[in-house]
């Protein structure tokens, strides 16, 4: 399902260059929750970034369904982003001014899926992420954390991604709520026959994964 | 919720954020409509008092007023070249002459020298000591080509008591005289009396409405001429342009065809004293008008650029979640908006209120300025352009009093209008700016 080859990330630092990512090759097959570990810096989440193109890699192939990413226009990486992909991101990243189940319709909106069906999906995806109906149409603020993960989770498979990026999704959370999550994740992966690759420094969530890519300065170590 | 409800709701996610920018912009948005309404309505007073003024060019000879100055009087031939110009649609060329009472003429003046004619004359003899203290008045007599041109006459009405009005082009010893003239003469339709030594006979009988002018003769400029052995002479043209628009050029044109032998006063010139103030107002107003947009474009502006940085990470979350430039930069040009329509309805509230007492604080500060600028114009034996100088410097002070605001509906459109320009300049530069933005922003800090 995803190939990465040779992926590096370069980044400009006054006059020094730094590679955040240095030559970085995997294969992630379809349906498997997979994770990638690696201490502070190891730059777990710079290949996050790269794998869900909010980045532009400085050399290497991405491939998604033997689509490479890489060469995509910016026109269509929006499309990529929007349709292949979904994302979940330690704080959570709701629009605090919309209530849960705006949160979740957003991406449908702007996949252009009529109104009714939005609202529909949006509800069965809350369901299924176990959020109490009644906290639907409640605003981040008014949630816990737990909950508002819940959403990010539902707002991430809003289009049917066949890629969900997670960056330290427990990472906000307390061990409990945060093996909820991992639990909901390792499900979803399953059911949905979603592949999940989780950003995580948790060794714990690390061992529940299917396969575990170890990142230490930039590189693969395993 | 579409990107629409999302900017509308956004647009009050700051309650004090809200409030502050759609005061401030609605204070000037109201300023700007103040000084566009102020703009239109000095504009209208400006072409108005022009149409009033009329489009008439008063030429004398240089150097003479009625009958104050010196200098040599101007010819028949004059008149001719003037005429020949073009957009000169009629010329009026009078003459005037004064009577006294047993010198030229038998009539006796109906008007009472009094304290400022006896002054006058003192100060007019050479001779202080021989000087009479209480003298008799000149007849004043005025000849014109064109009988229904009261501008030539200096009146502003010329109503016929009895009688007849003279023919203008006859060489004929005729005369209208005033109704004053006639009552201290026991003059009276068909009656005659001397000028010059000859007999000049009573055509008709006139009231222009004012003591001077009652009290003086007019005649056929022919039949002056030829009295008062000035053939061919004039001493006053009023020329005609053909519209308001050609004053100036006709007003040139004479100026280079006669040269120096004669001073050209157009009427737009005269009413200098009038429209000057108003002219002032009007640059006012432009430029304020001009300032409150590029004032209301800059607070817009620097919210909405404000709003962007402060929310970099939610543009690269939604970014990141599929939308594209265009519809998170539509997001922000309808909160900019919201903000600006909100502003421009208080705004025009403010405008409807407030748009009279600017301009009367306009006005008044015209007219002190104005003041010391106004010239009362004088008015010599003899009348002539002295009298419309007069004229217009009086009615200066009436012209500023006299200006209004008219506030329409057009005022809301005028209001909205403004707040779509300032909301689109406003989101231009932000729009650009969340162009900028990188998806990965949102996983900064993360």
């Amino acid at each position: 399902m995803l190939k990465v080859q040779n992926l590096t990330k370069e980044f400009s630092s006054g006059d020094q260059k730094v590679k955040a990512v240095k030559d970085v090759n995997m294969v992630v097959p379809s349906g498997v929750f997979s994770a990638i570990v690696g201490k502070s810096g190891s730059g777990k989440s710079t290949l996050l970034s790269l794998l869900g193109a909010l980045d532009k890699p400085t050399s290497g192939t991405i491939e998604v369904e033997n689509e490479d990413i890489t060469k995509m226009n910016d026109s269509k990486l929006i499309k990529y982003r929007r349709n292949k992909i979904g994302f979940i991101f330690q704080s959570y990243n709701l629009i605090p001014n919309l209530t849960a189940l705006e949160n979740v319709m957003l991406p449908m909106e702007f996949a252009k899926i009529n109104s009714a069906k939005r609202r529909e999906r949006a509800e069965q995806l809350l369901h299924k992420v176990g959020l109490d109906e009644s906290k639907q149409n409640r605003k981040p603020p008014r949630l816990s954390g737990g909950e508002q993960q819940r959403v990010a989770i539902a707002r991430a498979l809003a289009n049917k991604p066949k890629l969900i990026l997670a960056d330290e999704p427990t990472g906000n959370l307390d061990s409990a709520t945060g093996k909820v999550i991992v639990d909901l994740l390792k499900d979803l992966a399953r059911k949905e026959d979603t592949t999940i690759i989780a950003v995580t420094h948790d060794e714990g969530i690390a061992n529940q994964a299917k396969l575990t890519f170890k990142l230490k300065d930039g590189r693969l170590v395993n | 919720m579409g990107v629409i409800s999302r900017g509308v709701k956004n647009a009050f996610r700051n309650g004090i954020r809200t409030i502050s920018i759609t005061s401030i912009l609605a204070l000037s948005i109201a300023m700007s409509l103040i000084m566009l309404l102020a703009l239109k309505t000095v504009d209208a007073k400006i072409s108005s008092v022009k149409s009033s003024i009329g489009n008439t060019i008063t030429v004398s000879p240089a150097g003479v007023r009625g009958f104050e100055g010196g200098g040599t009087l101007l010819t028949d031939q004059n008149v001719t070249d003037v005429s020949s110009l073009p957009n000169v649609s009629s010329v009026v060329k009078t003459l005037s002459d004064r009577l006294t009472n047993g010198t030229n003429t038998n009539l006796t003046s109906a008007i009472d020298a009094g304290s400022f004619g006896n002054r006058q004359r003192q100060q007019s003899s050479s001779d202080t000591q021989t000087a009479p203290r209480n003298l008799t008045m000149p007849v004043m007599v005025s000849g014109t080509n064109n009988i229904d041109s009261l501008s030539s006459l200096s009146v502003s009405q010329f109503n016929i008591t009895s009688g007849a009005k003279i023919d203008a082009n006859s060489s004929d010893n005729i005369a209208m005289i005033g109704t004053a003239l006639a009552t201290k003469n026991n003059l009276a339709v068909d009656s005659t009396f001397q000028v010059y030594g000859k007999d000049v006979k009573v055509i008709g009988i006139f009231d222009a409405g004012n003591n001077f002018s009652n009290a003086s003769v007019v005649m056929p400029i022919k039949t002056l001429q030829n009295l008062s052995s000035q053939t061919g002479q004039v001493n006053e043209m009023i020329v005609n342009a053909d519209s308001i628009d050609n004053i100036s050029s006709v007003t040139a044109a004479i100026r280079q065809k006669l040269g120096d032998t004669a001073d050209v006063v157009s009427s737009q010139d005269q009413s200098q004293n009038a429209v000057t103030p108003l002219q002032n107002i009007k640059t006012i107003s432009l430029y304020s008008l001009i300032g409150s947009l590029v004032a209301g474009s800059i607070i817009i502006f620097l919210t909405m650029v404000m709003i962007v940085r402060e929310r970099r990470r939610e543009i690269g979350v939604l970014k990141a979640i599929g939308s594209s430039n265009a519809l998170i930069a539509m997001q922000f040009v309808f909160e900019s908006l919201v903000l600006t329509l909100i502003s421009a309805t208080a705004g025009v509230i403010l405008g409807f209120i407030f748009s009279n007492p600017v301009l009367k604080i306009l006005v008044s500060n015209s007219q002190t300025t104005g003041n010391s600028s106004q010239s009362g114009g004088g008015r010599g034996f003899g009348g002539g352009a002295g009298g419309a100088l007069m004229h217009f410097g009086g009615s200066a002070q009436n012209t500023l009093r006299d200006i209004h605001a008219v506030v329409g509906w057009e005022i809301i459109l005028y209001g909205l209008v403004a707040a779509v320009i300032i909301a689109i300049i406003g989101s231009v530069v932000p729009s650009f700016l969340i162009s900028k933005i990188s998806p990965a922003e949102v996983m900064r800090n993360e």
